[in-house]
């Protein structure tokens, strides 16, 4: 019998085999996994670079992440992509047909806020018209609705408790900030942009990893103190082959090496040298993100059908 | 209006796996789809410790979590309580599978032999399962139990009721207080699993004792 035959027939806690990479498919179910992850840090992105740092390309990248990069993935992860047209059916009780709209309604907006200034002069409002803030408005909340609801998703299964928790949506939303701000640093750098608003950046970057790690610690701590399958869950992240991307890449390299490396940034001896920094530090922490993500994927237990008591 | 229901004895359950085999000779279901299945598990405590079958399958839930989650309406709950997929409408997104609390519902994404492991048919059985399952169900969608939908409709029981040598299963109207599922739920104290959920199952359990 197979591991993930195993899984069907187990009496205790049943690992989650469907979403995240290693699933029943192997790698083409982790394409759900980046497309959460694409969705994430491409709106964070689009919200930073026009509300604190206001570039236009950066913007842009993270309008491709999501109208290109998020889309692509969630075709490949369905069985009939054909049919792809019907997820945005049942928005009233579904979280990812609203999740669906909300990433429709930013990439409208969001192209229609970008479009004066990628070349599109025909059209009869400017960034800084009033249309043009009205057109950002809904471009900037449906970006934020579209980082937050992957956290919704997973909250909304009740018989996983690792996911069942009020945590899972203010959680993906930092992380898809953090992703967001790490993004527009790297497209900054790429782009050879000569004001690169470092200071700004390393600012809101310092706030977000630190809020990242107390929610991760709440995470933890609300784990185990919860029931058994949530226990065996924390189990899994702490103790098993997930622990690699837990600890590993999420925890040391994805944020507290990055914490570090923002901190000290300013005593380095260059101003080159302080850009590498920030570079790696940026890329650490995109690779965190992309690891909790998987992580908490993967430590998805159901609990087990019969159950007598906690 | 009648609720489909079904009632499972756990004291008459042996764990013959008749119920999944049943199943997949009615529905031709493919390699690691089982729609009818038993699990082996441990209940009481030291030094009263027995170890029972529990068979599982969908349980027709009347506030069913996988309809809630469902984004495209491929998942429905009949009148009588019978929850379906329609496999042409469903996308394979996968979303009922991971908040089904029972571990019901299967992905499938294309059908396999079950001797060769190939997705082109061994012999002529094989040939008419996969023609069976594809009319059925699809590739790339999620399936699950529908309760025999085309034997209820014709007024029997499910496949599972009929071949349980045991006689564990007991299938009828939940809304009937005078049915035969009703009195046995009654007097023998049927429990649903994971009540907490507020799923409201339509398949009850009798105690082993």
């Amino acid at each position: 019998m197979s591991v993930l035959q195993y899984e069907d027939f187990k009496p205790g806690a049943r690992a989650q085999m469907e979403w995240g990479f290693g699933g029943r498919r192997r790698w083409r179910d982790g394409a759900l996994l980046m497309a959460l992850f694409l969705g994430g840090i491409g709106a964070g992105q689009f919200v930073v670079s026009t509300w604190l740092i206001d570039s236009t390309t950066s913007a842009l990248v993270g309008l491709l992440i999501v109208g290109v990069g998020k889309t692509v993935a969630h075709l490949v992860y369905l069985g009939q992509p054909w049919r792809f047209y019907r997820l945005f059916l049942r928005p009233k009780t579904s979280w990812v047909s609203r999740g669906l709209i909300f990433m429709v309604v930013f990439v409208m907006f969001g192209a229609a806020y970008l479009a004066p200034d990628l070349g599109f002069d025909w059209v009869s409002w400017t960034t800084d018209s009033t249309l043009g803030e009205i057109i950002w408005l809904a471009a900037f909340a449906s970006a934020c609705l579209v980082m937050v609801y992957d956290g919704f998703v997973l909250a909304s299964c009740k018989s996983i408790t690792a996911w069942a928790t009020a945590l899972m949506p203010p959680l993906f939303f930092t992380y898809a900030v953090a992703g967001g701000t790490a993004m527009t640093f790297l497209t900054l750098i790429a782009t050879g942009a000569e004001t690169i608003e470092e200071s700004t950046l390393t600012d809101i970057d310092a706030i977000l990893l630190s809020a990242m790690f107390a929610l991760l610690v709440i995470y933890i701590v609300n784990l185990l103190a919860s029931t058994a399958t949530a226990r065996e869950s924390l189990r899994k992240l702490t103790t098993t082959k997930v622990a690699i991307a837990f600890i590993g890449l999420a925890i040391i390299a994805g944020l507290l090496v990055p914490l570090m490396l923002t901190y000290y940034h300013e005593h380095a001896a260059t101003g080159t040298l302080a850009t590498v920094l920030l570079a790696a530090s940026a890329i650490l922490e995109l690779s965190g993100d992309l690891s909790v993500r998987h992580s908490i994927l993967r430590a998805g237990l159901h609990a087990p059908v019969f159950s007598e008591g906690p | 209006m009648v609720r489909w229901g079904m009632v499972i004895d756990l004291k008459r359950c042996a764990g013959c796996n008749s119920c999944t085999v049943t199943c997949k000779a009615e529905h031709h279901t493919p390699p690691g789809v089982f729609w009818a299945k038993v699990v082996r598990i441990e209940s009481g405590k030291y030094p009263t410790v027995i170890r029972q079958a529990l068979p599982l399958l969908c349980m027709h839930c009347k506030e069913p979590e996988c309809e809630k989650v469902c984004p495209t309406g491929a998942t429905k709950r009949s009148l009588e309580g019978i929850v379906t997929v329609d496999s042409k409408a469903c996308v394979g997104c996968r979303y009922c599978a991971v908040a089904c609390p029972y571990g019901a519902r299967y992905f499938a994404s294309d059908w396999k032999d079950y001797f060769t492991g190939d997705r082109k048919p061994s012999s002529p059985y094989a040939e008419y399962s996969k023609k069976k399952w594809l009319e059925e169900s699809d590739k790339g969608v999620v399936s699950k139990c529908n309760f025999c939908v085309e034997r209820v409709e014709k007024g029997r029981n499910p496949a599972c009721v009929d071949a349980c040598p045991c006689e564990a299963r007991t299938f009828g109207d939940l809304d009937d207080p005078e049915s035969e599922v009703s009195q046995l739920i009654k007097k023998r104290r049927g429990m649903q699993l994971h009540p907490e959920y507020g799923t409201d199952a339509s398949v009850y359990y009798l105690p082993a004792r």
